[in-house]
């Protein structure tokens, strides 16, 4: 019996043997693999992109995947990794940045560079100055968009407001607002999904850190700052929009339902992502009126700062195999591609990324027919390169987002003071942040 | 026994199938959460430090958990207790000879059939305060627009109606079967004595329905504690201000958004507790505490 089993043994591994030396002639691509997180229309957009890719890179294939949200795209990726069997590109949130560094699971980006290899100079500052980290670039910037004020010009005119003169400040969008539900234009004035995302905009547009360690660049946060005065303005603002029945509730981070609201005309204003010009334009123009945009309001005498940069990047995955990373490295490089970016630009209402695209966009005259992507770009481009515009780094960043929406929600639900809240919010926060720097470090 | 099989290895090889799949998917993750819950976790585990019982002393001293207890026994209450009023009186309506019985009755069985998923969707579409059909009946009856989505008790109170509806089928099939079970002689007894409907409802019928009811309080309990994340899912997710939080969708939210997996290993294992009382409780006594007719 030992005598055949050492024969078989034998055969099978000069077959394995073999079958190793054939395998590197045969198969030359290297095969990796994209999750990304980009759904609807989108999909199609990136899948068009990673075919381009495919056929002008014959010794790469990537495989492409939708993997559901940000969030979802995230959790399966940590599982496979686990599991040994990760992928090599991934689409992830700003805000997951600082959790994907500490995850260890991810190589940075730069790190694989050769030096020069990438201009960097081409890239728009707001850009590179959310997703630098210490000095490094952990991931690349890929879909990029911020908040814009979204107006019904024809319902501003029908208020006998100036419909190329839209509100720019708190107090101005209460008078607006108060004029159309006056005048029965409209049941709301204004509507925005309760998100987090925007109170954070408003915050870093005062000029007010979230968190401290500069805003958590300069260490690991341990404190924030939602109950500082500059906070306690924007959610005073907020809380009596509501009050008197000028800003229409969708919910919590229900995106969909705020811009339902403004297509439906059941407020005048809408404020949203830029990622949404396109569409929330043309449902206007289907609904039968014209849609403005203007930046984001702030309280009056208080200095605008700008914005900070959300949506996502591109993150490499380790890899045992050396070959995949810089597979993945060429990809993501491509992906950043100015010609690339103006595609993506174009079909989706992300921001272009790099200087020359936004060059090209500009001498084709695209921002002329498109005023409403000017508006976007110029409110990116206005912001002050400070701490707070920066945006902030937390490990948590969604349970802190849950905190700041239910302390939101149940203030304008009359359940405590807005101080009360505020302060009980920023205890959960300060604990969220020191229980994540405990574990993780 | 011995003396039959010869050995006695043959009952182990036997059982052994069982006994794997039992290890595996039960008792392997139950022994793993009950040693997470005495970690604090980050990246699904992929980082932890152990804090022994602080886990727990955390959850017992949170407001919001606490918090999620009252909701979960407010929402379970509601569902068994109205969900189970529904159900009889509907099953009692359609145990009557009318023409198209049938037809009734898998149009009432129905709902059962769907997924939570797209029972929360078909919810969402009828309470949409803006665009919804029940709000558009009630602002042109009454003039009134009730905000489900961010009045923390509507919130409830949808929900709550979401998930009996859900399970309306289920309980519904149960009472039919009993009601058809119950024996003709003590009802014509009762007639021929010249007994009242309503007496004969709550003195004979619901005598009979016990057990039948006993059970369905014990399935339902268990549904409304552990099947209806789904419903809240969609519905709500669990807000406005944890309004709709109970304690299932508080564990999902602390595993899968805040990335606590200790933390909510020590809910699950709590929840394991109250599942194992249930199901005591299940087998105590619709087993013994219940007896009639024969």
């Amino acid at each position: 019996m030992r005598g055949i089993g050492r024969v078989l043994a034998g055969l099978l591994v000069v077959t394995i043997t073999s079958l190793l030396m054939v395998v590197p002639v045969s198969a030359e691509k290297v095969k990796i693999e994209f999750w990304h997180a980009m759904g609807g229309g989108t999909t199609g957009v990136i899948d068009r992109m990673v075919a381009d890719f495919n056929y002008t890179h014959p010794d790469i294939e990537v495989a492409v995947q939708y993997k559901g949200s940000y969030r979802e795209t995230l959790n399966a990726t940590i599982a496979a990794a686990r599991q040994g069997t990760p992928p090599n590109v991934i689409q992830s949130f700003e805000i997951g940045t600082r959790q994907n560094i500490d995850s260890g699971i991810f190589v940075p980006f730069q790190e694989l560079l050769k030096p020069g290899e990438v201009d960097w100079n081409d890239f728009l500052d707001p850009v590179l100055n959310y997703y630098r980290v210490d000095e490094k670039l952990y991931s690349m910037p890929f879909n990029s968009s911020n908040p814009i004020l979204y107006y019904n010009k024809d319902m501003f005119k029908k208020a006998g407001l100036d419909p190329d003169n839209p509100p720019t400040t708190f107090e101005g969008i209460i008078e607006t607002s108060q004029k159309i539900v006056d005048k029965g234009i409209a049941k709301g004035g204004i509507t925005w999904a309760l998100h987090s995302w925007f109170y954070e905009q408003w915050l870093a547009n005062m000029g007010q850190n979230l968190v401290n360690k500069e805003n958590g660049r300069e260490g690991l946060a341990t404190e924030a700052y939602v109950n500082s005065e500059k906070s306690l303005k924007i959610i005073k603002w907020w809380k009596e929009l509501y009050d008197k029945g000028l800003w229409t509730n969708p919910g919590i981070e229900n995106w969909s339902q705020a811009r339902q609201n403004f297509i439906s005309q059941r407020t005048a204003m809408l404020i949203t992502s830029t990622s949404s010009v396109t569409s929330v334009t043309n449902s206007g123009k289907e609904q039968g009126f014209e849609v403005g945009t203007a930046p984001i309001p702030i309280p009056a005498g208080e200095t605008r700062n700008g914005v900070v940069i959300g949506g996502a990047s591109l993150w490499i995955v380790k890899n045992e195999d050396p070959a995949k990373e810089q597979a993945a490295k060429e990809f993501v490089k491509w992906m950043s591609l100015p010609e690339n970016q103006i595609r993506w630009h174009k079909a989706t209402g992300y921001f272009p990324i790099r200087k020359s695209a936004v060059d090209v966009l500009e001498k084709e005259g695209w921002f002329k027919q498109h005023s409403n992507y000017k508006t976007a770009f110029d409110q990116l481009l206005e912001t002050k390169s400070i701490r707070p515009t920066q945006g902030a780094l937390i490990g948590r960043f969604m349970e802190v987002r849950t905190i700041i929406e239910k302390a939101i929600e149940s203030i304008l639900n009359d359940q405590g003071s807005i101080e009360e809240v505020m302060d009980k919010a920023n205890k959960d926060i300060n604990d969220s942040l020191q229980e994540y720097n405990r574990v993780v470090h | 026994m011995d003396s039959r099989f010869g050995q006695k290895k043959l009952p182990y090889i036997l059982l052994l199938p069982s006994i794997i799949v039992s290890i595996l998917f039960l008792y392997y993750p139950a022994i793993k959460s009950f040693i997470l819950s005495l970690y604090k976790t980050a990246f699904f585990g992929m980082k932890k430090i152990f804090v022994g019982g602080e886990n727990f002393i955390e959850l017992f001293t949170s407001p919001d958990y606490l918090n999620s207890i009252i909701i979960s026994l407010i929402f379970s209450a509601g569902v068994v207790v109205i969900g189970l009023a529904i159900s009889l009186f509907i099953a009692v309506l359609v145990n009557q000879d009318v023409k198209g019985v049938r037809i009734y009755r898998i149009g009432l069985i129905w709902p059962y059939a769907l997924s939570p998923a797209v029972a929360g969707t078909i919810w969402l579409f009828l309470f949409n305060p803006t665009a919804g059909l029940v709000n558009y009946i009630t602002e042109s009856l009454w003039g009134i627009s009730p905000d489900w989505i961010s009045n923390g008790k509507l919130a409830l109170l949808m929900v709550i109606g979401a998930a009996i509806w859900k399970n309306l089928g289920y309980n519904i099939v149960f009472y039919l079967a009993a009601l058809q079970n119950i024996p003709r002689e003590v009802l014509e007894a009762a007639d021929v004595d010249g007994a009242s409907d309503i007496y004969k409802f709550f003195k004979i019928t619901f005598f009979f329905l016990q057990p039948t009811t006993l059970f369905l309080i014990i399935t339902n309990l268990i549904y409304a504690f552990f099947d209806t994340f789904g419903v809240i899912d969609i519905l709500t997710k669990g807000g406005p201000v944890n309004a709709t939080t109970t304690l299932i969708y508080k564990l999902f939210i602390d595993a899968f958004q805040n990335y606590k997996s200790g933390l909510a290993a020590a809910q699950s294992i709590i929840l394991f507790i109250m599942v194992m009382g249930l199901t005591i409780a299940q087998f105590k006594w619709t087993d013994n505490k219940i007896q009639y007719g024969a």
